[in-house]
């Protein structure tokens, strides 16, 4: 683990990176020096050079403007996908935490159910009942993770619902939704923002994948996995069309990983007080 | 001590002596040359019966004989069958077997083998996907060991063609009688006896020493290795690990080319390039936005970028086919021309065509991109949707639920093969409707002789080249790599299976 001011500068470098990401991806029609479908057969293969820092791929087109694209849909990928995946389970972590015992059971049941399967093939499975494309991809992203927040969320609950307010809040008659809502959701939230960071990150491998398998974003539009599928063939030929793409998806998801260990070292008191 | 230390250095003597000696006779036994070569599929079954994959009838070339065979120049020319005589009415057909031909496992060829894989051939329960093609057999008849006749209903030319291709494998009447397990131990007559297959790894087979033909085939033995990715089949060739890989990526072509010890021989296919259209979808069924679709086409260029070069056709023939006509001047390149006859037609961007591509075929939907920024630039709104193979074969060339697709049809040894069930709507996948084209498609099934069939399937590719029921793109070349010490890999035409038998390695 790292410790104090290494840790804290990787912590501002990441969301730095983080934001210039998420501004590139807001901005990418302005920023972007190339069109990142118009195809240019007679510049295809082209190493990095000034008019395309980053080279150009198998049909002409600039990969940088594809990168800057491609980051608009990893990040609304990771954004919808975690909200889905969040909001589903805190639902279900919430139910089965102040439920009873036979809620509680069935819930989890279900959830480490779905959890026992293996991410990809999970994925694989929902996108081919839902149909192939970046909607289904984010759906299929939240379903996936969901059971993670549940079990957290739940966990959670169950130690808070015998902390001494809330069970002073009960006996004064306080409505349970109400307790929830004032007691049980601000005291989690911490952990649910820490989670949230790191399943990010997930949803941007698993998008990148779905994508590398032909199941995700469909061709044309720009996608980090879909360039690295095209750049699969090419790899001795042109290697700035599997390096760049794979660079980004990497620092992204070290990006999100540092801040979600960095977040949680903070809410952790016991570290705190070292 | 000292006695010791002799005896010691004597074994020692012996010993490497002994050793060189058998280096020396190691060395004068004849190296088993065995070719190692790369396919980019499992094949589904090893029972040329029970299917229609491309895969199967590659690895069963050498394994399997037909009673006619295609030449290099795709004539058919005798093969189990010595030669044939076919009746005035056209109705009866004597073939005259080879003698002392003999199957894998010792039984010699004879007419009540032949009888019983056409009758295996025609019986329901095969459930041959090829049945279709022998419908006009009413009969197989074994008058002497050496004589098969057929009878048919009716005049069919095509009937030739159907007895040259892999499917109509001949078996030995003893194992089909006993049910043998042909999908996983095929026994036939050809070059190459079947040793073992391991799914999704390979083939072997191993030299067949009786075979038929005088001093063929030259190999001791061919393992067909299943690689899916195309960069290990280039670095297998580059390694010699491979010493023959079929098909490679035009891309792959200069890497392959610059290392000194490898080739690449280079060669038409007889597929037909096309991008199809279903002409029963609204705004499809008209035939200007199918005319716009292939003014708005650069075909060359698509060629030249993905497919690495061919010839450019204009109607629904392979280019290199003795019965292909130039209709490439009906619509050439006119994006112009593309827009104004879609504004005619009133297709505007509300319109979403859905281009499906087949994503196992990477060259095709390398093509459909390219198809879709052309298609974009004259103001069609195309949506790409990338399927697997399973699906596309089910919802687009079974139940034609799409607007638009990639995709190349094989060469076929009879145009009938090529053209057959189009212009009926229901029977192909484009849902083209032209009664016109359907009959003459039908007569040119009856009538015989390559001039009478030649008039009769111009006016079927006219009708095809200018009603567009597809995008027709052309014929491709294929680059077949290998190491400098191949020599003779030779490649069926029209049926694109690989002949083996007079393959070298020097």
């Amino acid at each position: 683990m790292l410790r104090g001011s290494t840790a804290n500068r990787l912590y501002y470098i990441a969301v730095a990176f983080l934001l210039i990401l998420g501004a590139a991806a807001v901005a990418a029609p302005w920023i972007a020096p190339h069109d990142p479908v118009a195809q240019n057969v007679e510049n295809r293969f082209h190493a990095p050079s000034l008019s395309n820092p980053l080279g150009t791929d198998n049909f002409g087109r600039d990969v940088l403007s594809r990168i800057i694209f491609g980051s608009r849909s990893a990040l609304l990928v990771g954004i919808v996908s975690v909200s889905i995946a969040t909001t589903l389970g805190m639902l279900v972590g919430l139910t089965a935490g102040m439920g009873g015992s036979w809620t509680d059971n069935t819930l989890m049941l279900l959830m480490d159910g779905l959890l026992s399967f293996p991410t990809i093939l999970l994925a694989i499975t929902v996108v081919s009942f839902l149909g192939y494309g970046l909607l289904q991809v984010m759906l299929a992203i939240g379903i996936i993770y969901s059971p993670v927040f549940a079990r957290l969320v739940r966990a959670e609950t169950l130690a808070l619902r015998h902390e001494g307010y809330v069970e002073a809040s009960r006996a004064l008659g306080t409505p349970i939704l109400k307790i929830v809502f004032k007691h049980i959701i601000p005291n989690l939230l911490g952990r649910v923002i820490v989670q949230g960071s790191i399943t990010f990150a997930l949803s941007v491998v698993v998008e990148a994948s779905l994508s590398y398998l032909g199941l995700g974003t469909q061709p044309p539009t720009p996608s980090w996995g879909l360039m690295l599928k095209d750049s699969r063939n090419y790899l001795v030929q042109a290697p700035w069309m599997a390096l760049y793409p794979g660079l980004a998806i990497a620092l992204t998801v070290l990006c999100f990983n540092i801040i979600g260990d960095t977040l949680s070292e903070r809410l952790n008191p016991r570290l705190q007080r070292k | 001590m000292k006695r010791t230390h002799l005896w010691k250095t004597a074994a020692a003597v012996l010993v490497l002596l002994a050793l060189a000696a058998g280096t020396v006779v190691a060395g004068s036994q004849p190296e088993k040359k065995v070719l190692e070569f790369a396919l980019q599929g499992n094949p589904d079954t090893l029972d040329p019966h029970k299917t229609a994959g491309t895969l199967t009838f590659q690895t069963l070339k050498s394994i399997y004989d037909t009673l006619v065979e295609p030449d290099q120049t795709g004539k058919l020319v005798p093969a189990l069958a010595e030669k044939w005589v076919i009746s005035s009415d056209g109705l009866t057909w004597t073939f005259t077997l080879r003698r002392g031909v003999k199957f894998h496992n010792g039984d010699t060829l004879s007419s009540a083998d032949v009888k019983a894989t056409f009758e295996r051939l025609m019986k329901e329960e095969t459930a041959s996907p090829k049945r279709a093609d022998y419908a006009a057999i009413t009969a197989v008849e074994a008058p002497d060991s050496a004589t098969v006749v057929i009878r048919l209903s009716q005049p069919y030319s095509p009937l030739l063609a159907t007895l040259a291709s892999g499917w109509s494998a001949i078996l030995p009447k003893s194992l089909i009688d006993a049910g043998h397990d042909f999908a996983n131990q095929p026994v036939g007559t050809g070059p190459y006896r079947f040793v073992e297959w391991v799914r999704d790894s390979r083939v072997v087979l191993e030299k067949n020493p009786e075979y038929w033909m005088e001093g063929l085939p030259k190999l001791d033995g061919v393992n067909i290795n299943i690689i899916t990715e195309q960069t290990i089949a280039v670095q297998g060739l580059l390694s010699g690990q491979l010493d023959v890989a079929y098909r490679i990526d035009p891309d792959a072509v200069p890497q392959l080319e610059a290392s000194p010890d490898t080739k690449v021989e280079t060669r038409l296919t007889a597929l037909t390039l096309v991008m199809s259209i279903n002409c029963s979808r609204p705004d499809l069924n008209d035939l200007r936005v199918r005319q716009a679709i292939n003014y708005a086409i650069d075909k060359q260029k698509v060629l030249d970028t993905v497919y690495g070069g061919g010839k450019i056709i204009g109607t629904f023939m392979d280019y290199d086919n003795a019965y292909y006509k130039d209709f490439t001047n009906l619509y050439p390149y006119d994006p112009a021309k593309a827009r104004q006859l879609l504004k005619e037609a009133g297709v505007g961007q509300d319109r979403v065509f859905e281009l499906f591509l087949p994503q196992n075929y990477e060259l095709h939907v390398k093509a459909g991109e390219m198809y879709q920024a052309m298609l974009t630039e004259v103001g069609m709104n195309v949506q790409i949707k990338l399927v697997d193979w399973s699906t596309w074969l089910s919802d687009v060339y079974s139940q034609a639920n799409y607007d638009l697709t990639v995709i190349g049809h094989t060469g076929k040894l009879d145009p009938d093969g090529t053209l057959g069930g189009y212009g009926i709507p229901e029977k192909r996948y484009v849902r083209w409707d032209n009664p016109r084209a359907a009959e003459l498609i039908a007569e040119g099934a009856r009538v015989s002789g390559y001039e009478n069939r030649k008039k009769i399937y111009d006016q079927v590719l006219e009708l095809m080249a200018r009603e567009v029921p597809f995008m027709y793109l052309g014929s491709n070349y294929e680059f077949n790599a290998m190491r400098n010490n191949v020599y003779e890999f030779r490649i069926t035409p029209k049926l694109d299976t690989f002949d083996f038998r007079w393959t070298e390695l020097r």
